[in-house]
């Protein structure tokens, strides 16, 4: 026979389960609720689309717009040698590339100008002349089907993926690509580069693991004066202020990573040792 | 009289001819002029920012006199055509923050 006691005890542990539930369930919308504060509210483009910069200065008349594949130059070349020794701003319309530059040597124009070659290729010469109007196109392709030359999903056939697009690091880890950091005429010529360091970063939430920056990957790709000081300028150590929502909007590891490189919803790609998932 | 008529266009024929040559010769000597005065300021902008990579090794007095060749550098850049001058005035300012960077830190590391 149970007693009134007995009978709360019962309650008790028949309500217990239900409440752990409900507990999850509330941790569970909390940390989505988190996730939406704190994450891109524009969803992530595709990995064929990611990074694509659309020039449409001109799309209105011909030729038209220019339709730029970062996914393709950044596999034949580093960041450094495209925004710092061609001069190719990393915001949008603040290079000021127009054909007049393009065939006086500059910007596009200092490797597209039907001379130099690049893995056995002559590279095509952008904007040279009205008799070279076939050319256009592959640049020139806004808005035009079966005019470009390499398509996304061919070309990064043979490359490792992530979770998403192509895993760049693991593709130059492996050899797949070799991005070149030295263009003759443009580039000028450095003595190898003392191997920096990769460092970790805390974080002021515990349960935020820490960052770990792969400062030798990044000097590779980027050199020194691509980030310093433009994107991290504060040289007292533990002074630099980062924030997720400074990165969403753009600044530090924001300028390239959600725009360019992988996005700021891959959180194992900063914090390694989070859950894998992420 | 005729022998001495000849003579005479000979000579001023003669004078016309060195006279050509050197009008014609001088926009080329003058180009021989500038094309050393371009690459002077080629070679130093080449020197300056080939050494971005070790900064990092770099003293701070050697860092001060990079930064020094820089400022020096910028008004001579400021004067080429207008994409030459904003590609390179691009660069040379990044090399110039570099150094002032590394320099910074260093002095910082000394506090």
């Amino acid at each position: 026979m149970l007693t009134y006691s007995n009978r709360r005890r019962t309650r008790k542990n028949e309500r217990g389960p239900f409440l752990l539930v409900l507990a999850c369930g509330a941790l569970f919308l909390a940390s989505v609720a988190s996730a939406q504060i704190y994450l891109p509210s524009q969803p992530t483009p595709l990995p064929s689309n990611y990074g694509k910069v659309i020039l449409d200065k001109y799309s209105s008349t011909e030729p038209g717009g220019v339709v730029f594949d970062h996914w393709l130059h950044r596999s034949k070349f580093t960041c450094r040698l495209c925004h710092v020794d061609i001069g190719f701003a990393m915001r949008a319309n603040a290079t000021g590339i127009r054909a007049e530059t393009n065939r006086l040597g500059f910007h596009c124009g200092a490797c597209h100008d039907g001379k130099r070659s690049f893995e056995g290729q002559t590279i095509f010469a952008s904007c040279s002349s009205a008799e070279n109007n076939s050319q256009c196109a592959r640049c020139h392709s806004l808005g035009k089907t079966n005019v470009r030359k390499y398509e996304y999903k061919a070309f990064t056939a043979r490359l490792p993926k992530a979770l998403y697009g192509v895993d760049w690091e693991t593709a130059e880890t492996k050899k797949f690509i070799n991005p070149v950091d030295f263009m003759e005429g443009i580039s000028v010529k450095k003595a190898p580069m003392q191997t920096r360091q990769d460092f970790a970063i805390t974080t002021n939430l515990y349960w935020v693991h820490p960052v770990r920056f792969s400062h030798e990957k990044h000097t590779v790709w980027n050199g020194c004066e691509l980030c310093h000081p433009e994107i991290f300028h504060t040289v007292a150590k533990n002074q630099e202020q980062h924030s997720m929502v400074a990165n969403i909007v753009g600044h530090n590891c924001g300028a390239c990573h959600g725009q360019v490189a992988f996005p700021l919803n891959k959180c194992s790609g900063c914090h390694p040792s989070g859950p894998t998932w992420m | 009289m005729l022998k001495r008529g000849i003579a005479l266009m000979l000579f001023m024929g003669l004078v016309a001819v060195i006279g050509g040559v050197y009008a014609i010769g001088e926009p080329a000597s003058s180009e021989t002029q500038t094309a050393p005065a371009q690459e002077a300021w080629q070679a130093e902008f080449d020197d300056i920012c080939s050494r971005s990579q070790n900064a990092m090794t770099f003293s701070q007095q050697e860092l001060a006199d990079l930064i020094q060749r820089c400022d020096v550098l910028m008004p001579k850049i400021e004067k080429l055509d207008e994409t030459r001058k904003k590609v390179y005035m691009g660069r040379l300012r990044m090399c110039r923050g570099l150094y002032a960077y590394v320099l910074e830190s260093k002095e910082n590391q000394k506090k």
